[in-house]
Order: C-alpha cells, then sequence, then structure tokens
C-alpha cells in the first residue's frame, strides 16, 4: 500500500466515522493539534468530528536527508472527536484492520505517553500506540487547552504516516517509501530535507527571525483587542515557527527561551478566554 | 459468601495500577471493619485493564448491641414501687414500654436502661452502598476526564463487573452501571462474558488470554525467559524495575527472542542497555557478564506465528541503535572542553541560574569538600569532574536518552583520556537515585555527588521552596536521602554545618531568603530524613529521636549515636541510667545557667560526684569527637552509683541559694556531657510515657 492509498484509506474510514474531512491548514505548524480545526473546535461545548493530513514542521529535526527516519517535516494525520466516544480504542483498532493489519498477529499496546505543549497552553492524558514496538500513532485525551478545562473531553488521533507507511511496506528507510505506484518519497522530499536542513540550521536570518517574531506578537495582541481571535491565532502560529527556526540556528539564550514561549501562550490564553466567552454566549 | 468486584478500563500506567490495588485493600478492610463485616479472605488482583477484588464475607453485618443507660435505679421508682416520671420519661424518649426497662450494673451504681439489639444489615446491600464512593475515592498520580462526564480516574472506565454470593450487585459509578459481565483480551478474545463465581471467571478469562494474577504472569514471564535462553546458556540481565512493568503491561505475558547486528556491540553496555529498556522495554541477554546482540521482549498475546513481532520488534531497535551509534559518533566530534561553553544556554533552575553558573559553584563545593573528606590527593581530578559534570546535558545522546546523564558525560571524557578518578566522578555523581541503590564506588563520585545534591537543595531552599506533605516538585527529599547514604556509606566526617555555610556562601546574593533561615530550614530537613532512614532500617523511634536530637552537626556521627544506644539497649544498666539523666533534665528545666565552684560542694556525695565526673568528662570527650560513642557511653554510665548516692543523700534544692546553684551547676555539666552523646530524655521506657 502507498501513502497516498493509506491516506485514502484513513479519509475514508474516518468519513464513514462522520468526520469531516478537513484540508491540511496553510501555515507552517509543529503538529496537527496547532490548526484551528483543532485548536478553536476543542475549547466549545459542541460537539466536533473532523479528519485531516497536516504537513508538521520541526526543523531542528532535519538531517540533511542522510537520516532514515528523522525528517524536519513529517505528515500527520490528525483525528479529533468531541465528545470522546466510549468505543473509541475500538474503533481505532478497526481502523489498522481496515489498512489491512491483522492484529492478532501483532502486538499491539497502548503505552503511557501523556502530552503536553506548554506554549499553547494545552495538556492531555493518554498514550503512545506501539505496533510491534514501532510507534505508530499519539492517542490522547486532551483535558486543557490554552489553560481552559475542556469539557466536554475531546480525544485526538495522530497518525505518524510515515512511520506506519514503513511499517505497512516492511522499510527501513523512509526515502524508500512509495508515495504512488511510481512515486517516491525520496522523488519527492529528499532535496526539500536537504535545503530546509541547511536553511534551518545555517542560513535563516536571525535577525530578520526575531523581528518577524516580534511584529507578529505586536499584531496578535492588536488583533486580540479588536476581537479578531482567528488571524490573531494565525499570527501565534506564525510566531510558533519563527521560534523554532531561531531554535534550530541555536540564537536563543536561557532566559529568551522562556520569555518567548511565555509570550506566545500569554497571547494563546488570551484568544482562548475571547473564543470561549463568545461561543458560550453565542 | 463470595464477592467479586473488576473495575474495567482502557490501560492504565503499570504505576497507576500498583497504587489502586494498595488503595483498594486498604480502603476496602477498612469499610469492612467499620460496617461490622467479618472477611475470612480478601484478595487484590490486577492487570493494566483490570483492578479485582475478591472477598469471602460474611452473608451480613454482625448484630450490634446497644445499651443506653437511663435514670438510676434509685430515682426511677416512687415509693409504692411504681416507676417514676424519670422513668417514664426515658422509656418514652426510647420509644419502649416502661417495663421493658432492665436494671443496668455500672461502675457507679445500678441505672435504669435498654438493651437494644441492631440486626444487621445483609452484606449486599452495604456493598451496594459503599463501593460506589469506594471505586471514585480511589487517587492516581494523575487523574483524568473523558466524554461529557466530569468523574476523574486514571483512564476510562469502560465496564463494572461485581458479585455477590454469584448474582450481581446494582450500583453506578463513573457514569458505569456494575453488572456480571465482564469482557476477554482486547485483540485476541474480546468477547463480553458473565460469571457466577471467581474461580468460573479466572478459568474463563485464563481461556480468554487474561491472567488476572499479577504474580501468576510474573511467573509466566520469567519461565518463559529461561526456556527460551536454556539452549544459548546466556542469562537476562536483571531488571527488577522492568520486570515488574512488565507483568502489569500486558494480560497474557509471551516472550520473544531477537537479535541485532553485531557491530552495534561496540556501544558501551549502558548505552545498548538502555536503548532496549526505553522505548521497546527490552531486556538484554549477557554471557559472563558479556552483552550479546540478542535481546527478550514480552508481547501482550499467546503466539508469534510468523514471527512477526520479533521482527518488527528487531526493525525498530536497529533504528534506535543506529541512532545511538550516530550519537556517540557525532557528539564526540567536539570535546566536552569546548561543548562546556554552552552551559550558560540550558537553565539549572530560573531563579538560580544556568548550568554554568552551577558548574561554577560545584567547582568550589567540591574543591572545599575535598579538603574535608582527606581527599586532597585527587582534589584537582574532582574539580574537573565537576567542571564536566553537565556538560552531558548538551550532547545528543542525553537528549535520545534522558536517563543516560551522568553516565554519558562519564564515557565521554573516559574517551577522551580523563584520568579515572576525573571521569567516573561525572559518571557517578547522580548516585544513588534512590536509597536501595548504590552509593558511588570512587571517591571523587561521592564528592561530586555530595556536592552536586547539596547545591540543589541549598539553591531550592534559599529561592522559597518548601517541601511539604507529598508536594516535593525539585525531587529534593530524594536529594538529601542521596546525600545521606553516600556520606553513611563513605563514613565520611566532617562538619554537615560548616559544609552549609560554603554552599550558602557559594550562592552569595542568588539565595533570596535570611541565610540563617536557609540554614536551619536545611538542618531541620536532613534531621528528618536520617530519622526516616534510621528508621526504616529497624532502629528504634525513640533511640533514633535521642541521637538526631544529639545534632547532626556530623551526619555519620549520628549512625554512630544510633547505634551506640542501640548496642546499649538490653544492658542491665540502661534503663535505670535513663530514668536518673530524665531525673537530671527535668530538675534542669526553666533554670539558668550556673557555674560550678569546686570550693562550695560540702557533702561527701557531691564532692565524689563530682571528681567522678571530671574524671568520666575527661575520658569521654576524646572518644566523642572519635565518634567511639559506644565506648563514650560505657564510660559515662560509670558515673551511674555516684550520682544514685548523690540523689540519695544530698538535697539539690538546698535553702542556701549558693549551695542550690552550685548544685544545680554540676547537673547542668553532667547534662552538657551528656547530651554531646545523645538527647536521653527522648529515650521511652516501657511504662513510661516519654517526657517530651
Amino acid at each position: 500500500m502507498s501513502i497516498q492509498n493509506l491516506i485514502m484509506n484513513l479519509q475514508k474510514f474516518w468519513a464513514d466515522q462522520g468526520c469531516y474531512l478537513a484540508q491540511p491548514y496553510d501555515l507552517e505548524v509543529g503538529a496537527g493539534t496547532m490548526t484551528p480545526d483543532t485548536f478553536f473546535r476543542v475549547l466549545d461545548k459542541k460537539p466536533w468530528k473532523v479528519a485531516y493530513v497536516q504537513p508538521s514542521r520541526r526543523p531542528t529535526d532535519g538531517r540533511y536527508g542522510d537520516n532514515p527516519h528523522r525528517v524536519q517535516k513529517h505528515f500527520q494525520y490528525q483525528v479529533i472527536i468531541k465528545p470522546s466516544p466510549p468505543d473509541i480504542q475500538q474503533v481505532y483498532i478497526k481502523s489498522l484492520v481496515s489498512l489491512g493489519i491483522n492484529v492478532q498477529e501483532h502486538d499491539l499496546r497502548f503505552d503511557e505517553d501523556d502530552w503536553e505543549s506548554p506554549s499553547i497552553g494545552a495538556w492531555g492524558v493518554g498514550w503512545q500506540v506501539l505496533l510491534d514496538g514501532l510507534e505508530i500513532t499519539q492517542f490522547t485525551y486532551f483535558q486543557q487547552a490554552g489553560g481552559i478545562d475542556l469539557s466536554p473531553v475531546p480525544v485526538e488521533l495522530t497518525y505518524g504516516l510515515e512511520r506506519l507507511e514503513m511499517f505497512l511496506e516492511g522499510k527501513d528507510d523512509i526515502y524508500d517509501l512509495d508515495w504512488s505506484h511510481d512515486v517516491s518519497y525520496q522523488d519527492l522530499r529528499y532535496v526539500e530535507e536537504k535545503e530546509f536542513s541547511e536553511y534551518n540550521f545555517s542560513q535563516a536570518d536571525i535577525r530578520g527571525l526575531k523581528e518577524s517574531f516580534r511584529l507578529n506578537e505586536r499584531e496578535a495582541q492588536q488583533l486580540i483587542n479588536k476581537d479578531l481571535l482567528l488571524p490573531a491565532y494565525d499570527m501565534c502560529l506564525k510566531c510558533s515557527h519563527f521560534f523554532n527556526l531561531l531554535d534550530s540556528r541555536g540564537a536563543i539564550s536561557v532566559t529568551e527561551r522562556v520569555k518567548m514561549i511565555a509570550q506566545i501562550r500569554t497571547l494563546v490564553s488570551q484568544i482562548a478566554q475571547k473564543y470561549t466567552a463568545r461561543e458560550d454566549s453565542a | 459468601m463470595e464477592f467479586l468486584l473488576e473495575v474495567f478500563t482502557e490501560e492504565m500506567p503499570p504505576s497507576h495500577v500498583k497504587a489502586a490495588l494498595s488503595q483498594l485493600e486498604e480502603k476496602f478492610e477498612e469499610e469492612l471493619l467499620s460496617k461490622n463485616i467479618d472477611a475470612k479472605k480478601v484478595e487484590i488482583h490486577g492487570t493494566c485493564r483490570r483492578l479485582i477484588i475478591f472477598g469471602d464475607l460474611a452473608p451480613k453485618q454482625k448484630d450490634r448491641k446497644e445499651e443506653i443507660i437511663g435514670p438510676p435505679k434509685a430515682v426511677a421508682f416512687q415509693d409504692d414501687g411504681t416507676p417514676a416520671p424519670a422513668a417514664k420519661g426515658f422509656a418514652k424518649s426510647q420509644g419502649v414500654n416502661v417495663n421493658e426497662l432492665e436494671v443496668i450494673k455500672t461502675d457507679k451504681g445500678e441505672y435504669l436502661g435498654v438493651k437494644k439489639i441492631e440486626k444487621g444489615k445483609p452484606t449486599q446491600n452495604i456493598l451496594s452502598e459503599i463501593l460506589p464512593a469506594l471505586i471514585s475515592s480511589l487517587s492516581f498520580p494523575k487523574m483524568m476526564r473523558w466524554g461529557s462526564s466530569s468523574f476523574r480516574f486514571s483512564r476510562p472506565i469502560k465496564n463494572i463487573l461485581c458479585l455477590f454470593n454469584e448474582k450481581h450487585l446494582s450500583f453506578s459509578v463513573g457514569g458505569i452501571t456494575a453488572g456480571n459481565s465482564t469482557y476477554g483480551h482486547k485483540l485476541h478474545c474480546p468477547k463480553k462474558i458473565k460469571v457466577k463465581t471467581f474461580r468460573e471467571y479466572k478459568a474463563t478469562l485464563k481461556k480468554m488470554r487474561v491472567v488476572v494474577n499479577q504474580e501468576e504472569r510474573r511467573r509466566m514471564i520469567l519461565s518463559q525467559v529461561e526456556r527460551k535462553l536454556a539452549s544459548l546458556k546466556a542469562e537476562c540481565y536483571p531488571d527488577e524495575d522492568l520486570l515488574e512493568r512488565l507483568s502489569f503491561d500486558v494480560e497474557y505475558p509471551y516472550v520473544f527472542l531477537g537479535s541485532f547486528p553485531e557491530d552495534y556491540l561496540n556501544l558501551p553496555i549502558e548505552i545498548l542497555s538502555t536503548a532496549m529498556r526505553e522505548g521497546q522495554r527490552l531486556f538484554s541477554v549477557v554471557k559472563d557478564k558479556k552483552q550479546l546482540p540478542l535481546f527478550l521482549g514480552v508481547a501482550d498475546g499467546y503466539r508469534d506465528v510468523k514471527s512477526l513481532i520479533q521482527k518488527g520488534n528487531e526493525r525498530v531497535l536497529k533504528a534506535r541503535l543506529e541512532d545511538a551509534k550516530f550519537f556517540w559518533t557525532q557528539d564526540q566530534k567536539s570535546g566536552l572542553k569546548d561543548r562546556a561553553k554552552n552551559l550558560g544556554k540550558i537553565v539549572f533552575q530560573e531563579k538560580l541560574g544556568s548550568y554554568e553558573d552551577k558548574t561554577q559553584r560545584l567547582k568550589k563545593i567540591v574543591a572545599y569538600l575535598a579538603d574535608k573528606v582527606d581527599a586532597q590527593k585527587t582534589k584537582k581530578q574532582v574539580v574537573q569532574g565537576a567542571e564536566l559534570s553537565k556538560v552531558d546535558l548538551l550532547t545528543e545522546m542525553v537528549r535520545e536518552f534522558p536517563s543516560l546523564q551522568g553516565k554519558v558525560g562519564g564515557l565521554y571524557a573516559r574517551e577522551e583520556g580523563y584520568p579515572a578518578p576525573a571521569w567516573k566522578a561525572v559518571y557517578e555523581h547522580y548516585e544513588p537515585v534512590s536509597l536501595e541503590d548504590e552509593s558511588p564506588s570512587s571517591l571523587t563520585g561521592s564528592i561530586l555527588s555530595i556536592a552536586d545534591k547539596l547545591d540543589s537543595i541549598v539553591g531550592a531552599v534559599g529561592v522559597g521552596v518548601l517541601v511539604t506533605g507529598s508536594k516535593d516538585p525539585f525531587g529534593l527529599r530524594r536529594n538529601a536521602q542521596g546525600i545521606c547514604k553516600v556520606v553513611l556509606d563513605k563514613k565520611f566526617n566532617f562538619s554537615f554545618s560548616r559544609l552549609l555555610d560554603k554552599v550558602i556562601d557559594v550562592y552569595g546574593a542568588k539565595i533570596r531568603e535570611p541565610e540563617n533561615q536557609v540554614k536551619k530550614y536545611c538542618l531541620e530537613f536532613f534531621a528528618n530524613r536520617l530519622r526516616y532512614i534510621y528508621e526504616s532500617q529497624g532502629y528504634r523511634y525513640d533511640l533514633v529521636n535521642a541521637a538526631i536530637s544529639a545534632g547532626i552537626e556530623n551526619i555519620y556521627h549520628s549512625l554512630l549515636r544510633v547505634k551506640a544506644l542501640d548496642s546499649l539497649k538490653e544492658s542491665p544498666n540502661f534503663e535505670p541510667l535513663i530514668l536518673i539523666f530524665k531525673r537530671v533534665n527535668n530538675i534542669l528545666r526553666d533554670q539558668p545557667l550556673f557555674r560550678i565552684n569546686s570550693g562550695l560542694f560540702v557533702e561527701k556525695d557531691e564532692r565524689e560526684l563530682y571528681t567522678t565526673f571530671c574524671i568520666v568528662r575527661d575520658n569521654v570527650l576524646p572518644l566523642i569527637k572519635k565518634g567511639d560513642f559506644s565506648q563514650a557511653q560505657k564510660i559515662i554510665f560509670r558515673i551511674k552509683s555516684s550520682i544514685n548516692n548523690f540523689f540519695d543523700n544530698v538535697l539539690v534544692m538546698a535553702n542556701e541559694m549558693r549551695i542550690r546553684r552550685n548544685r544545680l551547676a554540676l547537673l547542668q555539666a553532667i547534662n552538657r556531657l551528656l547530651i554531646q552523646v545523645a538527647d536521653y530524655s527522648q529515650v521511652v521506657i516501657e511504662g513510661q510515657n516519654a517526657s517530651k
């Protein structure tokens, strides 16, 4: 099964479970959790079911295309269901079966792994799902986002598409994966990994990034004051990405790091609070 | 009658299961006791998905007899023998007829009263009442909510099975209604089953690939491990924590053997075994203490027909080892000294600055300590160790395997050719991580271990972190216990209070709390940790108190004091002397300090006591200094007959003030000598309450 078949399978499976299929968000994010389809929609009280592929960037994970399983951009398949259904574990297992995995021939384990993202004030409780020792999914019951207790509680499933595909194809090198029957991961991503690693670690303009962080941070605050919460949140995502780039450039001192994370968290908390107030009174 | 409760959940972490099982046992037995239900047996079992109580309970509560005392018999009857208004009123208030009142004999005489028997309720009714509260009261290291409910537990509850005398009890908790069914293994047999008895429950679940008892699962793991390794004549590298974890992690253990390419054996064994243990939770396999390119894993199931589990794990492990090998060579491309320049970039503690700051402090503290524990010879190397101790926090290897901190730095230092005392200092300085763990083997590692931990404690206390009850966010207790353990294991003889002064001084302005309070808090904190350590070693609590109240100026001496008290506690002289010492202590309470004037002793027995005291003191003081408290105590006990005669024949509180003060001064001098050995007033003598 190629990656695109894997994606189509998951799309079909989760659409059948009643999920709306979102398209990837068009800004750089570190994880599917950070996109508005998750961040905003988990805050309010309304039921919500969504599934989508999200390219996720972690600049410090870049390895110039040299490492068989570490990349600065990978693809997550993100599912959010609120409230968490009582049979979600079984449904998740069924999704693996739908990919042709005979779970009775494998060791499928739900291994304690709580998740936390300080910059968006979010944490949850759950597991990393291990298939014969390979982590294929992060399974989380969201408890808080933007510093706010979530009720009802959403469940978040994040499949690592490359990991899962390496399992399905039985391959040890990410670049050997098939995206389609005649296009490989190497064809699509190798040059990108090489060039972005160079950019992330050596070329990204430190002064420019710091300046951009400052400008976007300021703009976010102005937008919050005008109750333009979605644009304000975009600014926070941009800040977060600039921060990650600065980090991979090794350009952040101890005190700056603490300060910058706190700056983003403060903005995000304000957005979350205003958003819930608005939704709850609507 | 048989009782069975199973709380069935999504996968709970092993630490949660353990916490829940011990709470269940304790709380359930408490409830039975308070509800007067006899139990012939209570057993606790559990897996990562099940918390189970099995019991053999009485069918109903014991009847409760109650006596309610009314008016005295003397006033309860009128002259003509008919009940007086007092008796009538009492009968009415109790809802009984006045002629049902009985005479009850008490210490104060005869009274009228009623004897009531409250019939015990059926156990099943009581159970339905207490179980919801019992289940909701379980507390876990971290709790969660799920769905639309505000109920909190370790992980979502899926089902509750509850049987008493083969019938199911009905109650609800966390949105789940108890019933008479449960489920088999999640993948291999997820069917729902109904059961009536514990025997049936256990047997059916076993067929459905669930072994409910943790000990049994553990035995299954061990016997399978043995079978797998028998032909290889190899051994599984013992890892008790991992074994315990795995015996909770799976419902039906299946052990598989896998291998990895031999060239990874070039990696140090510490790194290999950590790569195996963390992430995939694999055991290392060793032969004649040498690592083999093999591992053992425990799967949750009963077979691996196509060896898919084994092959999958081999692939994942190979990738991890490949990473480790990459880090091992990559990290060594820049030397530790060079890397140390970036220590300023990582935070040690927000208010206490960076690891660069910490490194500078450690260098000063170890240099000081090396002089105090006769380690001048390796002073240079321990300072070198301190300088490198935190550098590995900047390596890829520690970023990948945080539990290898210290060890990685030590290994890199060894590779770079640092002398053994220096690299071992780095390697061992996080040890011991608990009281069960070993202390560092090297002198330099011991010194750096103490310095590192004390720096963390003093720093945290200095910025106002206090340890209370279950709150200890910085692990200060564990650090303090680690220091105590090293000092005691290594028999280090030095002034703890001066070491504290040194550390406080090295911190300088970073300490925000008043220095004398920081020191006082630390001393008290360490005294409590030592109490805990000695008591858990089995020493009597009052002897421990007596030893520690004498001060912990020298930590090692506090142990010698406890041992001295312990060794003499059986001596026939012990109790009488303690009583005399307590008497001295009581007489002196609230007295101001007086000075001895030997010319003022008038009675023979007081002169004799003074002479004996002087001899004893001159002999004992050098012994105290040496820490030979056993011998010191033996000599002190020679004061017994003199002090007895003194109390028998001399009036301490003489009318003439000069004489009285002089006698008090003598007792004070004796007391001052005693307190240097132990605070005997803390010793509890049978039949006498501790005078506190």
